[in-house]
């Protein structure tokens, strides 16, 4: 529904250039919500703003529904007139609502549909009937400034939705809620996209977000696209730093000589009956040090950390019965003696890094 | 003056202030607003960036932002006359007005839109929005409040500068103040006047600040949720009220002030005593003689000329020979005199001394520092024995043209500040009008004054070349030299002016 080809960014001001995209391949397939995490930094702005020309790339493609977007004229800051209608089938959302204070709330649902060009009548009907889709049918005759966040939010989701998109883009949209908003504004994306069969690209910075709405996520780094997939994929790759990222484990081994391990489940297999089955078989007493169990797109996934008695070389088969199981099974680094200490604390750093990022 | 004097020059004043501020206000924000939104869509980032766009309009706007108001004035009759069609009254006096006030405007109107969150750009741009709907949906109604408190300020600033507008006959209560109150002394006048001017002032900010408040409020700012939006639609009501009526009634006074029969003549003249004595024509003498009078009252003495040479005014009455000679040299202009009225001796005035005789060496004279005026006040001088002028010094001699100053010292002064330095200095040369305007009486107060007789120095009533034979003007000659007139400026000016009639010497 969404794809980059080899999308560059440079932006050249006076005395420095500063490369936001530096070759981005994105897929976002058609009815997926699509995350983008990053450090502050990372580009994941100019790449959402690239998306629809708000910013125009320095090179590359950008495709949506089948229309290459940077094919269409423009010069400079000025869209041109396709561009322009194409940008109407696009909602966009964004982290400070911008919401027009001067208008109210059914007036700044209606400022989209004026740009499209419906009637009065036309505008006020479909205007009510946004409202009423993000729940805010109260709310029509109410200012801006009249409102919480979450509810200046819902007004500028039924904003978006005005000219009827198959694409929403949502930069930070949640960033400056508190967690229960977020949790409400969350869930209404997630319903509107299963209701109008929503294509959504949303950038956060919280992996919170993306384990209660992604379908598929994506990691930029310095301009760049490192890793990428549905969660269950990435999940399923090993040493994923996003996986790590969103479930994180942690716990440290009671004794020494014994081995610890994490176990991914991908959605296929439930958690209890696999664990207890491997302690019976092999007569081991398993400990759980920590897990990160949630439910993404509906299937439980997640990570465990477990400590098994005895070396890595004693618990070669138990290990084995867990791969045959379908679960990934990483040794953790730190059970395993010759691993460097250094391992470990480059892990919990970059964790640690993420997760000051979400506090910001 | 009475307050029943005070009254009708209050009121039209007040209406020819309301006329020019009225309509440049309009004419600056039509042409404010579109610069001002150029500006910030130019600039470095803006969606129009266009660097020597931007530079251009810039710097345009800083000119005219930088220019004393006066200097415009002047410098923009020309223009002025392109425009309107005349460079003298009320409605000339708006163009320049109008062009001062664009720039002001603009600036104001650049920083209201600059204040405007990006963000919101970026919201109707992703809508699909262009430049236009980002403009008119977006920038303009959210710095609307900023935009009206600009306006606000931009109309008293302009009622500032329409006190200027009495320099091309613009009337307004501010040149009411400076005609009555600075120059003739009226301080009843001029309180009334300023106090108006607060009223005014104050009435415009407060109608601003109410509109700002009631725009803001609409909107559920700080404060305000929940009880004021049932107002908004009244505040509307009243906004496109006053829109609409306030330029209505601006037209229609604008149409009735133009109404101007054949008959009518127009006239340039000064406040006094000249227009005194037309008005006095006007009323008693020119009914009967089916001749009607359209008197322009001028502070100036190059307008009064500029204006009768390109025709927007049939005659003017302010001037004297030398003057005339001299102003039609050097602006290569073709009036004529007509017939002389009056004279304005110049006199020796002191406040410290009786007698010619207490004024001499170590004493301070003050004259007037125009060339005719000083020339004349040295002629006096010498004549009465006080100073000795070289031979052959002209009727424009200076202070250079003295071979003996007999110990004396001189400060030389703008004509109309000289009564006002009577009490520094030891002695004054004073023009008549101006000494009548400070409460002096020329026939008792001076220690010397001028002849009348043969006196070059007589004011006469002036036409383009060509047009003397005009009939109106032949009969306002003729009535400008009846013995009526005669009585009236002996009665009135008590011998500070005289009356001095027949054709003018050469
Ligand atoms: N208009 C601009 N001009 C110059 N540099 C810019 C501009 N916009 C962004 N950048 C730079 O591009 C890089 C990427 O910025 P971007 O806003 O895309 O990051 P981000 O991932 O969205 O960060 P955050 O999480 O803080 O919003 C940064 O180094 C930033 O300084
Ligand atoms: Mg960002």
């Amino acid at each position: 529904m969404i794809t980059t080809k080899d999308l560059t960014k440079v932006y050249r001001t006076r005395d420095r250039e500063v490369t936001a995209l530096d070759g981005v391949d994105l897929h976002v397939h058609e009815g997926e919500v699509f995350g983008v995490v990053g450090q502050s930094g990372a580009g994941k702005s100019s790449l959402i703003r690239c998306v629809n020309l708000l910013e125009r790339p320095t090179s590359g493609t950008v495709t949506v529904d089948g229309q290459e977007l940077t094919a269409l004229a423009g010069n400079g800051k000025r869209a041109g007139k396709e561009l322009r209608a194409a940008r109407g089938r696009i909602g966009m959302v964004f982290q400070h609502f911008n919401l027009l204070s001067s208008r109210s709330v059914l007036g700044n649902v209606e400022l989209p549909l004026e740009i499209l060009g419906h009637s009065g009548q036309e505008r006020t009907r479909k205007a009510h009937e946004l409202l009423d889709l993000v729940g805010l049918a109260d709310k029509a005759k109410a200012y801006p400034a009249q409102l919480s966040g979450g509810q200046k939010q819902r007004v500028g989701i039924a904003r978006a939705l005005a000219g009827d998109p198959k694409v929403l883009l949502s930069d930070e949209a949640t960033s400056a809620l508190d967690p229960e908003t977020t949790r409400s504004v969350l869930q209404l994306l997630r319903d509107l996209k299963e209701q109008l069969g929503l294509t959504v690209l949303l950038i956060t910075h919280e992996m919170d977000v993306v384990k209660a709405v992604c379908d598929s996520a994506a990691l930029m780094k310095n301009g760049r696209i490192t890793e990428s997939g549905t969660v269950p994929e990435l999940l399923a790759t090993p040493g994923s730093e996003l996986a790590r990222e969103l479930f994180p484990v942690g716990g440290v081994p009671s004794a020494p000589g014994r081995t610890v391990v994490d176990v991914t489940f991908h959605g296929e297999t439930t958690t209890e009956p696999v664990i207890s089955k491997l302690s019976r078989t092999y007569n081991v007493d398993i400990s759980i040090l920590g897990a990160a169990m949630d439910t993404v797109a509906g299937k439980q996934v997640g990570r465990m950390r477990i400590e098994l008695p005895g070396s890595f070389e004693d618990n070669v088969v138990p290990i084995g019965f867990l791969r045959e199981q379908g679960l990934t099974v990483d040794v953790a680094a730190v059970a395993r003696d010759d691993a460097p200490d250094t391992g470990k604390t480059d892990a919990a750093d970059s964790a640690a890094g993420l997760v000051k990022e979400g506090a910001k | 003056m009475t307050w029943s004097e005070i009254q009708p020059l209050l009121t039209q004043g007040f209406w020819d202030t309301l006329y020019m501020v009225g309509w440049s206000a309009l004419v600056a924000l039509l042409g404010g607003l579109p610069l001002g939104v150029l500006l910030v869509l130019t600039d470095k980032g803006g969606m129009l960036h266009n660097a020597p766009v931007n530079k251009v309009v810039g710097a345009v706007v800083n000119v005219g932002r930088s220019l004393p108001f006066i200097i415009l004035l002047i410098a923009l009759i020309p223009f002025t006359r392109l425009v309107v069609g005349q460079s003298v009254g009320s409605t000339a006096a708006i163009v320049p007005l109008a062009i001062g006030a664009i720039p002001f405007f603009a600036r104001l109107v650049e920083t209201a839109v600059r204040e405007v969150d990006r963000g919101l750009v970026e919201a109707v741009q992703a809508m699909g929005g262009g430049t236009p709907t980002v403009v008119f949906k977006a920038l303009l109604p959210q710095a609307l409040p900023s935009l009206v408190a600009g306006l606000t300020t931009t109309v008293i600033v302009l009622i500032g500068y329409s006190a200027m507008a009495g320099t091309v006959g613009g009337g307004g209560l501010g040149s009411v103040a400076v005609q009555y109150g600075y120059q003739r002394f009226e301080t009843s006048v001029m309180v009334a006047t300023v106090v108006a001017l607060i009223v005014i002032v104050t009435a415009v900010q407060l109608i601003g600040d109410a509109v700002v408040r009631l725009l803001t409020a609409g909107r559920g700012g700080e404060g305000a949720a929940g009880r004021w939006p049932a107002r908004l639609g009244r505040g509307r009501t009243v906004g496109v009220a006053a829109a609409v009526v306030v330029p209505l009634a601006l037209i229609g006074y604008g149409v009735g002030q133009g109404g101007e029969d054949k008959q009518t003549l127009t006239i340039a003249a000064s406040p006094t005593p000249h227009a005194e004595i037309l008005e006095y024509v006007e009323k008693n003498l020119a009914e009967k003689e089916g001749l009607k009078l359209d008197i322009r009252k001028f502070n100036d003495y190059v307008v009064p000329n500029t204006a009768t040479e390109s025709g927007e005014v049939d005659a003017n009455f302010f001037q004297h020979k030398p003057y005339l000679d001299d102003f039609n040299k050097k602006q290569h202009t073709h009036i004529e005199p007509v017939v002389n009225v009056e004279l304005e001796p110049l006199g020796l005035y002191s406040k410290k001394e009786k007698s010619l005789k207490g004024i001499g060496s170590g004493d301070t004279v003050a004259v007037p520092n125009d060339s005719t005026n000083e020339g004349r006040s040295l002629h006096l001088l010498d004549e009465h024995g006080l100073i000795e002028l070289k031979p052959g010094a002209g009727q424009e001699a200076t202070l250079g043209d003295i071979a003996d100053t007999k110990g004396l010292k001189f400060k030389e002064l703008e004509a109309a500040a000289v009564p006002r330095a009577l009490d520094d200095v030891d002695a004054a040369v004073v023009n008549g009008n101006y000494a009548v305007d400070a409460g002096l009486n020329p026939a008792k107060d001076a220690l010397v004054a001028e002849e009348a007789k043969g006196n070059p120095y007589a004011n006469f009533l002036a036409v383009k070349d060509g047009n003397q034979d005009d009939p109106r003007i032949k009969k306002l000659a003729k009535l400008l030299n009846s013995e009526q007139v005669k009585e009236f400026i002996q009665d009135k000016y008590q011998g500070a002016i005289e009356p001095v009639f027949g054709p003018v010497g050469s």
